[in-house]
C-alpha cells in the first residue's frame, strides 16, 4: 500500500475505496435481481424512469416517500441534508471572506476550484482521529452532548417557515417552540463543561451559561413585540403578516437587539467569550476531539442558519420577495427568496466577525441586563403605541 | 451615538479590504527574486557586496587552505570544518586541506566570507536546503563548489489597489 | 473568600516564556508575581569566550526582533574604548537601518496583541505589513531576520541602488495602511472598552518603578535617549518624541503608532540626505580595544539597552554587562495588574511590550 503524503493521495485512496464499493453495490443488486420479486419490480420502473422520469416520482409517492411527505421534507429539503450541506458551505464561505478581508488566501489546494473540498478534508482529518476523553470524566454524558446539540439545531429546522404551504411543520405555537428549544442550549453548555472534569471547560461553560442567560431575556422580549404586532404566535402568520411593510422598518430598535442576542446566543465574535483561545485554551470543548467535536461543529452551525432564518422570519419579512419566476413555481420563488434572505444575515454576522476583538465577561454582562433590556423595553413601548394607534392595519388571527 | 458611527467606520474598512489585491506569496509555485548574485566580499578594500546571504559557494581553485574561515566559526557556531582531501592537487594549497560546511548548525551570518582573504568562499541566493537526515546536511567542499540555479521571478510590486508579489 | 493560586506557565497560549504566579480572589487578580529565567542562557558569560566580531552575532540573538538597535551601544563602546571615528555615510545606514527594526518590531507588538484581545484581523494585518519592510531590510543587510549588520567600524556594506525607490513606496504604501489599522483597531469602540482606564501606571510610580521606553512616555515623562543624549547622526535629523498623559493601555498602544510614523519620516529624510564616501573603516580585521571600561546607551524599540565594557587588552571583552529594557520594565507588571480581572491579564502585560528572552539574557 502507498502511503499517503498529499491530497490528491487521499482522494486517489477514496476513490478506490468507493469505486471497489459501488462495484459491490452493483454485484448484489444485480443477485437481487433475479431472487427477490420486489427488487425486480423496482428495477423495471428504474429502467422505465430513464426517459419518463414522472413514474419514478410516482413510484416513491407510493411508497411514501415523494416530494410532498414528511420524510422528504425532513431528511433531505428544507430538512437535514439541505442544513447540513448549507453549514459546510457557510464554513468554507466564511474561511474564504475572512482571508480576503485580512489579504490572505484561505483554502486553496483542496478542490478544483479555491479549496471548495476543504469541509470534506476537515471531515476526513476528523473520523481518522482517536476520539479520547479525560479518564475521570462521566462519559455517558460527555457523548451525549453532541448528539444533543445536534438534536437542538434540528428541532428548530423544523419550524422554519421556508414558503406558504410547504413546511415541515406548522403549529400554532411555533414561537414557544423556538424559545423552549433555545433554552436547551445552555442546558448543553453546562454538560459538557461539567461532564469534562477538568478546570478550563469549567471556567468556559460557566462564562457561556452566564452570557446566554443574560442575553435571553432581551431576545425574548424583541420577539414579543413582534408578536403583539401580528397577534398571533405561529411562525407562519407572522410571515403573512409582514405581506405589506416589514417589521424592521416599523421597529429597527427591535431588529438591532435581535440581532445582538442573536450573536450572543450562537458565541460569534465579539460574544465569542466562551472559546476564548488566550486565556481558557478552547473553553468548554476543550476535551473533545475527532468526531465528537466535527458533530459539535456542524451543530453549531446548523444551529447559526436555523437562528438566522429566526430573524429573517420575524424581521425581514420571510418569504416576501418580488416574482421572478413564471407562474406555477411560487413556492420555489418563496424558498429561494428565505434562503437569500438567511444566506444575507449569516454574511453581515461574519463580516462582524472580521472586524471585531472580543468583549470581557463583566463588560458583557452589564451590556446584556442594562443597556440591552432597556432598549428590548423601549422596543415593547413602541409595538404597543403602533398597535394603540392602530397604525398598522393587520389584525391577523389570535 | 459616537459608538455606532465608529463601529460603522470599523466595518467599512474591514469591507475596503474586500476590493484590495492579496499579499499572499504562493511559495513553491512563486519564488522570490533576489537582487545581486549573493553576498560577496572583497579583501583589498575592506567592505562587502550588498547580496543575500544563502547557501555557500567555494571556489575550489582559490582556497589555500588557510582555515581563517574556520577560526572566525569558531567562536560563532562551530559549522565549519577543515577537511583534508589529497585527491585534489591545487597549487596554491599545499595541504589539500578544505572547509566543509554543516548546514544545520550554520546561522547565515556572512562573517565567514568576511575573513577569506583569497576570495574563494561566498554566499549565493538558495537558501532551500532540506533533507530527511542530519548527515545529508554536511556539505563537502565539492558539493560547496557546485554553482547555484536559483531563479526567482517575483518580487513585491506596489499597484493601485494595495500591495502584491508579482 | 479564599484566595487561589495559578500558574500561567511557560507553556501556554497567553503569556511568553515566562512563568506568572498569579493570586486570584475569584475573577479578580490580588498579586502578580513574575518569574522571570526560564530561557536564561548566560550570555554575558559566553561573550567572554568570543572575539569582538564574533560576539556580533550574539548579542543580536536576545531581541532578535530588532536586532540591530540592541547592537549600537555594543559597536559605540567599542568604538568608544579604540577612539575610532565612523565615517558619516556609515552613520546614516546605521539609522536606516535601527529605525526599520523599530517598525517591525513594533508591528509584531500589534499582531500579539490582536491575539490577546481576539482581534484575528488585527493580527494577520500587522505580519502581512512586515514583509514590506522586512523585504527592505534583506535588500539592504542580506537577511530576513538576523542581520548582523553593525560592526565596530561602520556597517558591512553598501545600500544597493534600488533601496531608496522601494523605501519611497514602502513608506507611502504604509503612511495609508496606519489609517486602516485606527479606523478598525485603535478606534473600534470595544476595544477603546477593554483597553482605556485598564491597567493604569502613574507618572509618579513610572518614574519610581525606573521604567523605560514607550512605558515610560505613554506615563507623561518626555525622556527619549536618542533627543537627550544623541548618538550617531539623530542630532541632524528632525523628528518628534510623541508623549501621552493617560498612562493606561491604550495610550500605550497609541504611542507604537506615532512611534511608526515617526520612524517613517526618519528613514525618508536619511535617504534624502545621505552623502557619499566610504561605510566602514577598514580595520584589517583587528579590534583589539586598549585596556579601559565604559558604558554606553541606547533607545531600542522597547526601551534603553545599555552595555557597560571592560576590556583588558585582549581578544576577548573581560566583562561585558548588558540591560536590556524589557529586565526595567518587570517591577511594572506586578503593579499595573493589581485589581484586574483575569481576562484582562494578557494585554496588560503586552502592552508593556515585554519579551522574555531579552529579559533573561
Amino acid at each position: 500500500m502507498s502511503e499517503i503524503r498529499t491530497f490528491p493521495d487521499f482522494l486517489k485512496r477514496l476513490s478506490i475505496i468507493l469505486g471497489a464499493l459501488v462495484l459491490l453495490i452493483i454485484i448484489i443488486f444485480g443477485v437481487l435481481i433475479y431472487t427477490i420479486p420486489a427488487v425486480s419490480n423496482f428495477n423495471d420502473i428504474l429502467l422505465e424512469s430513464i426517459g419518463n422520469p414522472i413514474v419514478m416520482l410516482d413510484y416513491l409517492d407510493s411508497l411514501g416517500v415523494g416530494i410532498n411527505s414528511l420524510f422528504f421534507k425532513i431528511a433531505v429539503f428544507p430538512g437535514y441534508t439541505w442544513a447540513a450541506l448549507i453549514a459546510a458551505e457557510v464554513i468554507w464561505f466564511e474561511r474564504k471572506f475572512l482571508a480576503k478581508m485580512q489579504l490572505r488566501v484561505g483554502p486553496l489546494y483542496a478542490g478544483v476550484i479555491g479549496g471548495i473540498l476543504q469541509p470534506i478534508a476537515d471531515v476526513a482529518k476528523l473520523i481518522f482521529k482517536e476520539m479520547i476523553s479525560p479518564g475521570k470524566s462521566d462519559k455517558l454524558i460527555f457523548y451525549s452532548v453532541p448528539l444533543l446539540i445536534n438534536a437542538v439545531g434540528a428541532s428548530l429546522l423544523a419550524v422554519l417557515p421556508v414558503s406558504d404551504g410547504w413546511l415541515i411543520m406548522r403549529s400554532d405555537v411555533s414561537m414557544l417552540i423556538v424559545f423552549a428549544v433555545i433554552g436547551f442550549v445552555p442546558i448543553s453548555v453546562l454538560l459538557a463543561g461539567w461532564a469534562s472534569n477538568s478546570k478550563f471547560p469549567f471556567v468556559g461553560a460557566l462564562r457561556g451559561l452566564h452570557q446566554m442567560i443574560a442575553f435571553e431575556v432581551s431576545m425574548l422580549i424583541a420577539a414579543l413585540s413582534v408578536v403583539l404586532l401580528s397577534g398571533s404566535l405561529d411562525l407562519v402568520n407572522i410571515v403573512q403578516a409582514q405581506s405589506s411593510v416589514w417589521f424592521i422598518v416599523l421597529m429597527p430598535i427591535g431588529a438591532v437587539v435581535f440581532f445582538i442576542t442573536l450573536l450572543a446566543e450562537l458565541e460569534r465574535i465579539p460574544f465569542d467569550l466562551p472559546e476564548a483561545e488566550s486565556e481558557i485554551v478552547m473553553g468548554y470543548l476543550t476535551e473533545y476531539s475527532s468526531m465528537a467535536f466535527g458533530n459539535i461543529q456542524l451543530g453549531t452551525y446548523i444551529r447559526f442558519y436555523a437562528l438566522s432564518g429566526i430573524f429573517t422570519t420575524l424581521f425581514l419579512g420571510g418569504w416576501h420577495g418580488p416574482q421572478f419566476l413564471p407562474a406555477g413555481f411560487e413556492i420555489v420563488n418563496q424558498v429561494e427568496w428565505f434562503t437569500l434572505k438567511t444566506l444575507l444575515v449569516m454574511v453581515i454576522i461574519i463580516i462582524l466577525r472580521g472586524v471585531n476583538p472580543r468583549f470581557r465577561i463583566d463588560q458583557l454582562l452589564r451590556f446584556g441586563w442594562s443597556r440591552l433590556l432597556v432598549l428590548a423595553f423601549l422596543n415593547l413601548f413602541i409595538a404597543l403605541l403602533i398597535l394603540e394607534m392602530n397604525w398598522f392595519p393587520f389584525s391577523g388571527g389570535i | 451615538m459616537n459608538y455606532v458611527f465608529k463601529l460603522f467606520s470599523a466595518i467599512k474598512s474591514g469591507m475596503k479590504h474586500l476590493f484590495m489585491r492579496r499579499l499572499t506569496f504562493r511559495y513553491p509555485n512563486q519564488k522570490l527574486k533576489f537582487h545581486g548574485d549573493g553576498y560577496q566580499y572583497d579583501p583589498k578594500e575592506g567592505v562587502g557586496i550588498a547580496g543575500y546571504r544563502g547557501r555557500h559557494i567555494l571556489y575550489l581553485e582559490k582556497c589555500t587552505g588557510c582555515s581563517l574561515c574556520f577560526m572566525m566559526c569558531k567562536g560563532i557556531s562551530q559549522s565549519i570544518q577543515m577537511v583534508i582531501l589529497p585527491e585534489k592537487e591545487i597549487p596554491v594549497n599545499k595541504k589539500s586541506s578544505f572547509p566543509q560546511i554543516d548546514y544545520s548548525k550554520c546561522v547565515y551570518c556572512g562573517f565567514c566570507v568576511d575573513a577569506c582573504p583569497f576570495k574563494a568562499l561566498f554566499e549565493t541566493n538558495e537558501y532551500e536546503i532540506v533533507s530527511y537526515d542530519r548527515e545529508s546536511l554536511l556539505f563537502t567542499p565539492d558539493q560547496l563548489a557546485i554553482k547555484p540555479k536559483y531563479k526567482g521571478k517575483y518580487e513585491l510590486k506596489y499597484g493601485k489597489s494595495g500591495a502584491y508579489h508579482g | 473568600m479564599s484566595e487561589l493560586t495559578v500558574n500561567i506557565g511557560p507553556q501556554h497560549p497567553g503569556s511568553g516564556h515566562f512563568r506568572l504566579i498569579v493570586k486570584l480572589d475569584g475573577d479578580k487578580i490580588v498579586e502578580v508575581i513574575p518569574d522571570p529565567g526560564y530561557v536564561h542562557r548566560g550570555d554575558e558569560k559566553v561573550s567572554e569566550y568570543k572575539n569582538y566580531i564574533q560576539n556580533i552575532p550574539h548579542f543580536e540573538r536576545p531581541a532578535i526582533l530588532d536586532a540591530s538597535n540592541m547592537l549600537f551601544p555594543y559597536v559605540h563602546a567599542v568604538e568608544d574604548l579604540m577612539k575610532l571615528e565612523v565615517p558619516v555615510r556609515g552613520q546614516y545606514i546605521r539609522v536606516i537601518m535601527a529605525e526599520l527594526n523599530r517598525i517591525i518590531s513594533h508591528l509584531y507588538y500589534f499582531a500579539i496583541y490582536g491575539i490577546f484581545v481576539g482581534h484575528s484581523t488585527m493580527f494577520m494585518w500587522p505580519v502581512a505589513d512586515r514583509e514590506h519592510f522586512i523585504d527592505l531590510a534583506q535588500m539592504i543587510s542580506g537577511q530576513r531576520v538576523g542581520f548582523a549588520f553593525l560592526l565596530p567600524g561602520g556597517v558591512r556594506n553598501d545600500i544597493p541602488e534600488a533601496v531608496k525607490e522601494r523605501a519611497n513606496e514602502a513608506c507611502n504604501y504604509f503612511e495609508k495602511r496606519l489609517i486602516e489599522y485606527e479606523r478598525i483597531f485603535m478606534n473600534n469602540p470595544i476595544f477603546e472598552k477593554r483597553a482605556k482606564g485598564m491597567g493604569i501606571l502613574s507618572k509618579e510610580d513610572a518614574i519610581k518603578l525606573g521604567v523605560v521606553g514607550p512605558t515610560l512616555r505613554a506615563s507623561g515623562v518626555k525622556s527619549d535617549i536618542r533627543k537627550d543624549e544623541p548618538y550617531a547622526v539623530y542630532d541632524k535629523l528632525d523628528f518628534d518624541i510623541p508623549v501621552s498623559k493617560d498612562g493606561d493601555s491604550w495610550a500605550r498602544a497609541w504611542i507604537h503608532i506615532e512611534e511608526m510614523r515617526q520612524s517613517m519620516s526618519i528613514i525618508k529624510q536619511a535617504l534624502k540626505d545621505i552623502p557619499s564616501g566610504p561605510v566602514k573603516l577598514n580595520l584589517r580585521g583587528q579590534i583589539r580595544p586598549p585596556p579601559g571600561e565604559t558604558f554606553s546607551r541606547a533607545e531600542s524599540s522597547r526601551g534603553a539597552v545599555s552595555f557597560y565594557l571592560i576590556s583588558n587588552g585582549g581578544m576577548t571583552p573581560y566583562r561585558l554587562r548588558m540591560i536590556t529594557p524589557s529586565f526595567r520594565n518587570l517591577r511594572a507588571i506586578s503593579h499595573i495588574t493589581k485589581g484586574l480581572l483575569l481576562a484582562d491579564l494578557p494585554p496588560a502585560f503586552w502592552s508593556l511590550d515585554y519579551w522574555p528572552v531579552e529579559a533573561d539574557r
